[in-house]
């Protein structure tokens, strides 16, 4: 129905062309209305005037970093930053430019992958190229043929989500759009049956889509993002990696942000109930977009510690506001309303990495380790609750 | 403006039920007025807040209306923990909703808090024609649990703003820190006491 199944299927929706055609005319500057105008990957935002200034500004940033990646490709040689393993094997000079070249990587994958780069340099660097490369060319497109026409739960979960997915977007939510997205959704589920779908990943999946520009690479980028960057059975039955993540957040606020962490817990607000869809979704339903892959760009480079320097910053960047709250939709307001407005990225990731300060992958992994115990404990209880129902009542 | 006896109450809700059902439809009836076809989806739950005046309170609702698929039902706890009130939803042209409508009775009944007041909600009543379970039974189940039935609409707006005042009304007043000298309590309707004695 829609073409031949060639695994190069281009995603006919150019960022580049999608400038930001709004000028505030003289009456919404005057009286700072919200206006609404699409951003850097298309979607639909609505804003005041400044926001529009933030973005503009995020735009010329984002074209300073292109140059400076530009003129690195031209004195370090294409591919410079694949060059960036210290393996012992490598000569000591290879080796020194190896660790310099790994440094210059991490600073400036933090100031943020240009547009043009990201297919390439996320595709490398999280581990997709070196995934896909274990197995045959053709597995995406053969994987595309021996799933079409079966129904499966998963299936029938992913065709009542596609429409419901960033709706309105202007590649997304279209006939194309929605027959990309259902090919990698249930292909992955296939290569996974212990996941198959779960809710948010069509979110996850859609947003790689726009990024990667091709249909199987995004596949590509979305297996290696379950099986090596994220913790393990986030998706999964009861979604038991997530608990174990919001344990860990939990904890992280306690220690990073207390003061918030304690007036919270007096509101009996559990930052759960706003950070798991933080979590599962990797804040593509919360920050705007290119705040959004701004996070994932150390996300595939670093690790999934990101997520919890970013879901800490958002609270910690609105310390005082929070800590006079007095109800739960207060709370939520705020923080609703500041993820929302995160046009300009440096200002969350500068919260994120310089206010927050470092936490290693290894102290998250041992937080994980330590908690999940009690994740599962609480997690198994819960279902022997609703199994001893189930013989009551026969 | 405040009179005696009148207190500001502030109300964890919390709405369960198949997806489907009409949960997010209810939601947004209530909260907004407004009746779409087709939503963003909600990953965990959303949150609204609603004030609504009854006669001896005002009561201001913090609503979570809960989604997903099965695995996201490990979420429910985190949702419910601390509710005054659930909406249970099941779409009445669909029997197997109200089955597991059931089942997230029980679960509450087990797990919620036993002055929780429960509702039961059988949503989409503008599809007549298709219905599929019957009010005589939803409402003897109703009963026999402790629940309030009611039958809505969110399409039509039917029995929606009515299940939120019920629920309003069925809220247990906070007790006054004294009992000023001399002074009548005014009595609690009747239903109110039976809810908050219903599931223990
Ligand atoms: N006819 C009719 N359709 C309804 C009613 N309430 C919801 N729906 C439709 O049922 C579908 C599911 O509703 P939704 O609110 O998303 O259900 P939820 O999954 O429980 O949140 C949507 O297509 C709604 O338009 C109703 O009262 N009458
Ligand atoms: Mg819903």
């Amino acid at each position: 129905m829609y073409g031949t199944h060639q695994s190069g299927r281009n995603i006919p929706f150019d960022y580049q062309s999608q400038v930001i055609s709004y000028r505030p005319s003289i009456h919404s500057r005057r009286a700072n209305l919200t206006v609404k105008f699409q951003d850097l990957y298309g979607f639909t935002v609505e804003g005041n005037v400044d926001d529009v200034n933030v973005l503009n500004e995020v735009r010329e940033k984002v074209r300073q970093q292109g140059r400076v990646w530009w003129a690195l490709e031209a004195s370090k040689g294409a591919n410079w930053y694949l060059e960036t393993h210290v393996s012992s094997t490598l000569k000591a000079s290879l080796r020194f430019s190896a660790i310099a070249n790994a440094v210059t990587l991490k600073r400036l994958i933090r100031k943020g992958i240009p547009p043009v780069w990201r297919p390439k340099v996320w595709f490398t660097l999280s581990g997709a190229a070196k995934k896909k490369s274990t197995v045959p060319e053709s597995y995406y497109s053969d994987l595309i043929k021996a799933t079409e026409g079966k129904v499966t739960a998963a299936t029938k979960q992913i065709d009542h989500d596609l429409p419901r997915t960033f709706p309105g977007h202007p590649w997304l939510d279209t006939p194309q759009g929605h027959a990309s997205l259902r090919r990698v959704l249930v292909v992955y589920s296939f290569r996974d049956s212990y996941v198959g779908y779960c809710q948010g990943l069509n979110y996850v999946a859609a947003l790689l889509l726009l990024v990667m520009k091709t249909e199987e690479d995004a596949f590509w980028m979305l297996a290696v993002l379950l099986e090596n960057v994220l913790v393990n059975d986030c998706y999964t039955n009861n979604l038991t990696g997530c608990h174990v993540e919001q344990r860990v957040f939990k904890d992280l606020l306690a220690k990073k942000c207390p003061k918030i962490s304690a007036h919270l817990e007096d509101l009996e607000f559990d930052v759960s109930l706003v950070a798991t869809e933080w979590f599962l979704c990797l804040f593509s339903k919360s920050l705007p977009s290119e705040t959004t892959l701004r996070v994932w760009d150390i996300l595939f480079y670093e690790g999934a510690k990101v997520l919890f320097h970013v879901a800490l910053a958002v609270f910690k960047m609105n310390e005082d506001q929070l800590l006079l709250t007095q109800q739960v939709g207060d709370v939520i307001n705020i923080l609703q309303r500041t993820t929302h407005h995160l046009f300009d990225p440096d200002e969350l990731l500068e919260v994120a990495f310089d206010k927050i300060g470092s936490m290693t992958t290894n102290t998250i992994s041992k937080g994980r380790k330590k908690l999940e115990p009690e994740v599962m404990a609480e997690l198994d209880e819960r279902l022997r609750r609703l199994n001893s129902l189930k013989e009551e009542e026969n | 403006m405040a009179t005696i006896g009148h207190s500001n109450i502030n109300a964890k809700l919390v709405l369960l039920g198949d997806m489907g059902a009409g949960k997010s439809s209810l939601v947004l009836r209530f909260v907004k007025g407004q009746f779409l076809e087709f939503q963003e989806s909600t990953i965990g739950a959303a949150f609204f807040s609603q004030t609504l005046a009854v006669n001896d309170a005002t009561v201001k609702f913090e609503i979570w209306d809960t989604a997903g698929q099965e695995r996201y039902h490990s979420l429910a706890p985190m949702y419910y923990r601390g509710a005054a009130a659930a909406i249970i939803v099941y779409d009445m042209t669909n029997a197997g909703s109200f089955a597991r409508a059931k089942k997230w009775v029980q679960e509450l009944q087990k797990q919620g808090n036993p002055n929780m007041v429960m509702a039961l909600a059988g949503n989409k009543v503008d599809l007549e024609e298709k219905r599929s379970v019957s009010a005589e039974e939803a409402r003897s189940y109703a009963e026999e649990n402790g629940l309030f039935f009611m039958e809505t609409s969110a399409k039509t707006a039917t029995n929606v703003n009515d299940i939120f005042y019920e629920i309003a009304k069925r809220l247990p007043r906070a007790q006054p820190p004294q009992n000023p000298a001399g002074m009548v309590l005014v009595d609690r309707p009747t239903e109110a006491a039976r809810a908050s004695t219903c599931c223990s």
